[in-house]
């Protein structure tokens, strides 16, 4: 592992790629010094996490860097240790997902994990269970079929049945069902063949610019860059570098270590 | 396309030999035996004849079904299959030969010595009453016609088969339910010689033709009725309607027929359909704790002592064992039992929130030993009455016009489990399709995942524990007035076998299916004695069967055949092999 990647920068809040300065905005999700444990082994140290209305953030990282458990701590799967999330300046670290979820988080979880014996449209669902808005949850649903038609021929399958592809929709389109505040995405790219990648991710923009806040996590940092505002990229459970997508891009040691290129 | 010679023999081994091991089987155990003074049809096919035939019939009729491989169906013209059925006949029938003359080789007693049902009244029973050899000749040619007739029937298409198949099993219910259709036809005021007759007690050979008919007559009726709802419901898909008959209307000649039943089956078999009610109550309430919730719970059995001991606490008046007395009238004490139950529900609950599957299984099985351990206990004695157990628990009783009815009586005591059968049905069905129901749903396939969409799987979890518990106690406190004192010993871990076994017969999550799954497996044992004394090796013999070859259960429920049946997941197993894509550049390949 390369270690020049460099000292942990302050996240440059609010410097999008655009170059508009908008320094006094609120982050609407923040991450403040947080560390996780699992049981004796530590996996996140002080990280800081901004996430701004309206952006998309990304978070990358090589595996076990922590990139899934810094989406659970998000969660309240797992409490941090030390540090503490907030939501819209609320501390939400401590409180059960169920709360988590209904103040404005919602997940689009690694691997997908789509109840695979209900059908698509059963999945959607579910996905507005903590919603009780009869008419908007249907005019949601028709939103996202009108986003994935693909789903609309499918809503009586059995997601279990579907291709790799038609999955990761369903599990978008789940967690968009919540009518979330901030949308996490946990390796939307995994298993994925490369013209679905793109697909995928053109779809996440889309999401984007309807309004919707997104924390993806990736791998596949030129995609997700490509498509981001601003990224971390996370090391050892340490976030080592914070800052626009666009420098990220450039950025030397970045492109050395990351983006492979020599 | 037909099928390669060479499969097609292994394939009728194989069925035949597995023939061979059942009847081998039921003999050595005694339920031959055990059948063979009941006739079924005349004086000449008791029960255990039908045993002796039974596997081999269906090993036939099921081995020469059509197969699919590799995207072709294979099917055996009648000649095929004719002779595969017979060898499987032939195979069968050879192996119970072979046993007989191993017998008489070694000698009866010798035998005797580790099976004790082989005995000389076995032996004629397999040698149909006549000499060894004669007798050995005849079954072993029945036997190797049976397998024919019935693999023919296995090729036939599903339009005739099933009439046929639909009469037969008419006429061995018939038969087999003799005492129970008589008491009724009697009742009803109408002849029975002609149906049943007075010297063997089976069915007539009009009867059994007139069984027949009934049975295909019905098979008939119901494809054409299923035919016509389906015509119906494409034609209200179009039209945008409602049904013509709504199935509300087809649930009046359903309660009028449960209505009248204990005054068509007399008190003994009014007796054995409360007996029926009590575990119907049971299995509804596992089914919310293991077939909507999905946590196996095999402790089921310290509900029903609850709710036993509750009400004979609550309502005893006078000293019944226990100190308190406080003798409050049934229905007054039936909320508070139901609090009880809840409670502990909540109590039994919340230690084994975190756990899943076979740990779950253990811990309740804990638990239920731990009912038993208590109400036997000194420590508890005063209330619980300890090892004697309680006595003197009032009959609910009530009064109507001058007419004294006294619930613990059978046919009173029906109408009162029916009551309670009928209330949980009705709540397990509306918490089934409620937001509840879809919670439970989701926890049960991916608890993290139901969290992540904001199920509180705690909240559920408890949840499906006192609601399982509180229609559990209703098992319970009927089984306290049904017999009116109570004994630790009535509390083992074979009633949470027996509600467990109830709900998988049926099919995990449906109510209709626990219903018929408590009639098959507490009915059937209750109408005909014999049955009695092989229960738990019938349900021991149901559950594998069932786990083997109908995992969804008689009745299943929609979702849980999904759940079950894999195929179609192994179709698309592909998908999950998904390439992974060519990373251009991934991070963690980079860093390495
Ligand atoms: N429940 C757990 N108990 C103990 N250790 C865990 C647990 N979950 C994760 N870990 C450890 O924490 C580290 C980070 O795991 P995490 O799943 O967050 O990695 P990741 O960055 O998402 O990796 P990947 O790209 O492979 O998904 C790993 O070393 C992992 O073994
Ligand atoms: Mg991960």
């Amino acid at each position: 592992m390369s270690d020049g990647v460099g000292e942990q920068t302050t996240p440059t809040a609010g410097t999008r790629g655009d170059g508009q300065g908008t320094g006094d905005r609120r982050a609407i999700l923040e991450m403040r010094d947080v560390s996780t444990h699992y049981g004796l082994i530590s996996v996140l140290r002080h990280v800081n996490v901004e996430i701004f209305p309206g952006e998309i953030a990304c978070l990358l990282g090589g595996n076990a860097s922590g990139k899934t458990t810094t989406l659970k701590t998000i969660l309240g799967y797992v409490k941090p240790s030390e540090g503490e999330v907030l939501l819209e300046d609320e501390v939400v670290s401590g409180m059960d997902t169920t709360e988590v979820v209904r103040r404005g988080i919602s997940m689009v979880p690694e691997n997908r994990r789509l109840f695979s014996n209900m059908t698509v449209k059963e999945n959607l669902e579910l996905g507005a269970y903590q919603r009780r808005d009869r008419k908007a949850i249907a005019k949601d649903m028709e939103e996202i079929l009108e986003t994935f038609p693909r789903l609309r021929e499918r809503l009586s399958q059995k997601a279990g049945t579907l291709s790799g592809g038609e999955q990761q929709m369903v599990a978008m389109g789940r967690a968009l069902m919540a009518k979330p505040k901030v949308l996490l995405m946990d390796e939307p790219s995994m298993g994925l063949a490369p013209v679905l990648v793109d697909q995928v991710f053109k779809i996440i923009k889309d999401i984007n610019e309807l309004g919707t806040t997104i924390f993806v996590v990736e791998q596949n940092a030129n995609m997700a860059l490509s498509i981001a505002d601003r990224g971390y990229v996370l090391q050892t459970g340490q976030v080592v570098l914070a800052d626009t997508a666009q420098s990220l891009l450039n950025n030397p040691q970045m492109r050395e270590a990351y983006l492979g290129e020599l | 396309m037909t099928m390669a010679r060479s499969e097609l023999r292994r394939r009728a081994v194989r069925a035949g030999l597995l023939a061979a091991v059942a009847i081998v089987y039921l003999c050595l155990v005694g339920m031959v035996q055990a059948f063979s003074t009941r006739n079924i049809v005349g004086g000449n096919l008791p029960l255990s004849r039908i045993l002796l035939l039974l596997p081999s019939a269906v090993a036939a009729s099921l081995a020469v079904r059509p197969r699919v491989r590799g995207g072709v169906t294979m099917e055996l013209n009648m000649g095929e299959a004719a002779g595969a059925g017979a060898s499987i006949g032939l195979i069968a029938g050879a192996a119970v030969a072979v046993g007989i003359g191993i017998v008489n080789l070694i000698g009866q007693e010798a035998v005797r010595g580790v099976f004790n049902a082989v005995t000389s009244a076995l032996m004629l029973t397999l040698t149909l009453q006549r000499s060894t050899v004669v007798g050995t000749a005849i079954l072993v040619a029945l036997s190797t016609a049976t397998g024919a007739l019935f693999a023919l029937a296995g090729v036939l298409a599903p339009r005739l088969r099933r009439p046929i198949v639909t009469g037969l099993t008419v006429v061995l219910l018939m038969g087999m339910l003799q005492s129970v259709v008589r008491v009724m036809l009697v009742q009803l005021g109408l002849a029975t010689q002609w149906l049943y007759s007075v010297t063997f007690g089976g069915l007539t050979y009009l009867g059994a033709v007139a069984s027949f008919a009934a049975g295909m007559a019905a098979a008939r009726l119901w494809a054409l009725r299923r035919e016509a709802a389906a015509a119906d419901a494409a034609e209200r898909a179009e039209a945008g309607g409602r049904p013509r008959i709504p199935r509300a209307m087809l649930l009046v000649p359903v309660g009028f027929v449960l209505l009248a039943l204990p005054a068509l089956l007399g008190t003994f078999l009014s007796a054995v359909l409360g007996q029926v009610g009590i575990f119907v109550l049971m299995g509804l309430g596992l089914n919310i704790v293991v077939g909507y919730a999905g946590l196996l719970d095999l402790g089921y059995v310290a509900f029903f002592a609850v709710g036993a001991y509750a009400t004979g606490v609550l309502t005893a008046a006078v000293n019944s064992g226990s100190s308190l007395h406080p003798g409050l009238p049934f229905l007054l004490a039936v909320p508070i039992v139901v609090l009880i139950a809840v409670a502990a529900g909540l109590l039994i609950g919340g230690p084994v929130l975190r756990l899943r599957g076979d740990y779950l299984a253990i811990v309740t099985l804990g638990f239920g030993e731990i009912a038993r351990v208590l109400v036997t206990s000194d420590w508890l004695k005063s209330f619980l009455g300890g090892a004697q157990g309680l006595i003197a628990i009032p009959a609910p009783t009530m009064s109507v016009g001058g007419l004294h009815i006294d619930f613990r009586n059978p046919q009173p005591f029906y109408y009162l489990a029916l009551g309670f059968c009928l209330l949980a049905a009705f709540v397990s069905w509306r918490l089934a399709n409620s937001r509840v129901g879809r919670a439970w749903n989701a926890m049960r396939e991916d608890e993290q995942v139901a969290e992540a969409m904001g199920v509180s799987t705690v909240r559920y979890k408890l949840l499906a524990f006192a609601c399982g518990a509180a229609i559990g106690s209703l098992g319970g406190a009927l089984f306290a007035v049904q017999i009116g004192s109570l004994a630790p010993s009535s509390f083992v871990f074979f009633i949470s076998i027996q509600s467990l076994a109830i709900i998988i017969l049926g099919g995990m999550g449906s109510i209709p299916g626990v219903i018929v799954g408590a009639l098959v497996l507490v009915g059937l044992p209750g109408f005909l004695t014999e049955f009695a004394e092989y229960q738990p090796l019938i349900y021991g013999a149901v559950l594998v069967a069932i786990m083997l070859y109908r995992p969804e259960g008689l009745i299943p429920n929609v979702r849980r055949t999904r759940e079950l049946h894999e195929e179609e997941v192994e179709q698309d197993a592909w998908l999950e092999g998904v390439p992974e894509p060519a990373p251009s550049m991934t991070l963690g390949e980079a860093v390495e």
